[in-house]
């Protein structure tokens, strides 16, 4: 039986297209996020939908950053 | 000339020598009915092909052939591998055997001993033919020891007309290659032979065991005696898709020192005669598909490097900032990247291994130590190497780029490293695939803190006025 390569679990030509993407959708929500905190007044502002949009925009930049480094050659 | 200057020290050791042993049993049980050495002395690493048709003459049945080596040699000795041949003509088939140093009580002088083991152990009366190759290292002496810039470089070599061995030998012959044609001086042992290139000593017919008679040979060599006096090789494996490859060497013309001034008009009008025994290019031989090659040293890049690819293999031809003559020294670090797919693989049993070639990417080089750090990614356990050949192994640890636990890494380190050693080694580990997400989930907890801060922030009140 031949030995069986390990792979990337993405490819790596994708890198530098998934962060533009990722790094973009992440910075719109977090834009959003802030739009959302300077425009709603501190009564009628709810919590749970700040934490969603950071998570969600938290995860964007986080695997965007990622992919960022990786495709910059910095392999960690 | 060469031959009045024979050291004392050999001299006393032949005469020793020539007594014969006939203490151990095993001696008289094999008897060697043809020996013949070919010394291939026209790089800085001694090559000896060593073809030995050997007689079981007891009633016994033997398993080990022994090969003997003067303690001088035995000292730069750095590797030796042994074949048995099968079949006749074109059809003959080669078996590699196990070779390990031995101790024997009753050795002379220091003899070392190195055993064969055969596949088959060999009866009575039975002959087989062995072919073992052995490789030195600095075992060329230059002399005069320093030259100047339009001077040839000549070597000494020293070694015994009559092959060192705890057997009978019926009938030997040895040949030596000299790189050119230009021979200062040889011993004379009769019958001795020389013709172009090639030196004969022989045939000598019933040598008694432990027979020894130096003879020393003063040749030309202006081969690069290309010597790394140290090497670490870093292998940084990331699951993310590349294994990066950083070398960092010290490199040293090993031949004879440098004498006076070097004039670099001289160097360059006319190379067939100034700094013939300089060297200024040297081979990498890399693997192939090989990305982000670089080449620098402390000051920063050095512009003169070329990288030639194909398929089977990357060439990376570098010059180091200045010729380097006779005990001139380099400092530089070679760097690559490799694709993760053509060196990590995964074994039947779950576990992950690298698959990478050992020794010096560095054509015809001689590695006096040679360090090679396999960094595993971050969660990997149980590392354990697959070297053929005895190295020394030991772990440490390593912080990188997102790193919270450190990486394990798996130090191997070896001595006295040439060309041959340039074989596959393995290290074996152990790796949980949802630790690939310890990073991008780190990244994202930092921005998510970030987040809960600005929101923590709008939600207290720091206005002082009620």
């Amino acid at each position: 039986m031949a030995p069986k390569p390990i792979t990337s679990p993405v490819p790596d030509a994708w890198y530098p297209t998934l962060s533009v993407f990722m790094l973009s959708i992440g910075l719109l929500l977090t834009a959003s996020f802030f739009i959302y905190e300077a425009t709603s007044s501190r009564q009628n502002r709810s919590l749970a939908k700040e934490l969603i949009t950071g998570a969600v925009a938290s995860v964007f930049l986080g695997f965007g950053s990622l992919f960022l480094l990786l495709a910059s050659g910095v392999y960690v | 000339m060469g031959v009045l200057l024979i050291p004392r020290l050999t001299l006393t050791l032949t005469i020793i020598s020539l007594f014969i042993f006939l203490s151990r049993s095993s001696s008289q049980e094999i008897l060697i009915n043809n020996a013949e050495r070919r010394i291939d002395l026209s790089t800085h690493i001694v090559k000896v092909f060593f073809t030995l048709k050997v007689e079981n003459i007891g009633t016994n049945a033997v398993s080990e052939i022994l090969l003997a080596f003067p303690p001088t040699q035995a000292d730069h000795l750095a590797f030796v591998e042994a074949l048995a041949t099968t079949g006749k003509r074109k059809k003959k088939t080669y078996v590699p055997l196990v070779v390990k140093p031995t101790e024997l009580p009753d050795a002379p002088n220091e003899t070392k001993y190195f055993s064969i083991s055969l596949v088959n152990p060999l009866n009575s009366g039975d002959t087989t033919t062995l072919e073992v190759l052995y490789v030195f290292t600095h075992s060329l002496e230059p002399f005069p020891m320093e030259i100047s810039q339009s001077e040839s470089q000549l070597v000494y070599y020293r070694d015994s007309a009559l092959i060192l061995s705890p057997y009978h030998i019926k009938q030997q012959t040895t040949f030596i290659k000299t790189p050119t044609t230009k021979v200062e001086s040889f011993t004379r042992l009769d019958p001795t032979n020389r013709a172009g290139t090639e030196m004969k000593y022989g045939p000598y017919e019933d040598q008694p065991p432990y027979s020894y008679s130096p003879i020393i040979v003063h040749c030309e060599n202006n081969n690069p005696f290309a010597v790394v006096e140290e090497l670490v090789r870093e292998v940084e494996i990331s699951h993310w898709g590349s294994i990066q490859i950083t070398e960092h060497y010290k490199l040293v013309h090993a031949g004879a020192r440098h004498k006076g001034i070097f004039s670099r008009v001289e160097y360059q009008s006319r190379p067939s005669f100034s700094g013939v025994s300089s060297f200024k290019h040297l081979l990498a031989r890399l693997p192939p598909r090989v990305h982000s090659v670089y080449y620098r040293d402390e000051i920063g890049n050095i512009s003169s490097s070329h990288l030639r690819t194909d398929s089977q293999k990357s060439d990376l031809e570098i010059e180091p900032r200045y010729p380097l003559f006779g005990g001139w020294k380099a400092t530089f670090i070679i760097g690559y990247g490799v694709p993760l797919q053509d060196f990590l693989f995964e074994s039947p049993d779950g576990r992950r291994y690298l698959n990478f070639t050992f020794g010096c990417p560095l054509a015809e080089s001689v590695v006096d130590k040679l360090t090679i750090k396999v960094v595993l990614p971050e969660g990997s356990k149980d590392p354990s190497a697959v070297v053929t050949f005895p190295v020394e192994q030991h772990l440490e640890t390593k912080y990188s780029y997102l790193d919270v636990v450190g990486r394990t890494v798996v130090v191997l380190e070896k001595k006295n490293v040439v060309p041959m050693h340039n074989t596959v080694f393995q290290v074996y580990y152990t790796f949980n695939p949802i630790f690939m997400l310890a990073e991008p989930l780190m990244l994202t907890s930092v921005f998510f803190l970030f987040f809960v801060a600005c929101v923590a922030y709008l939600h207290i009140d720091l206005s002082i006025r009620k």
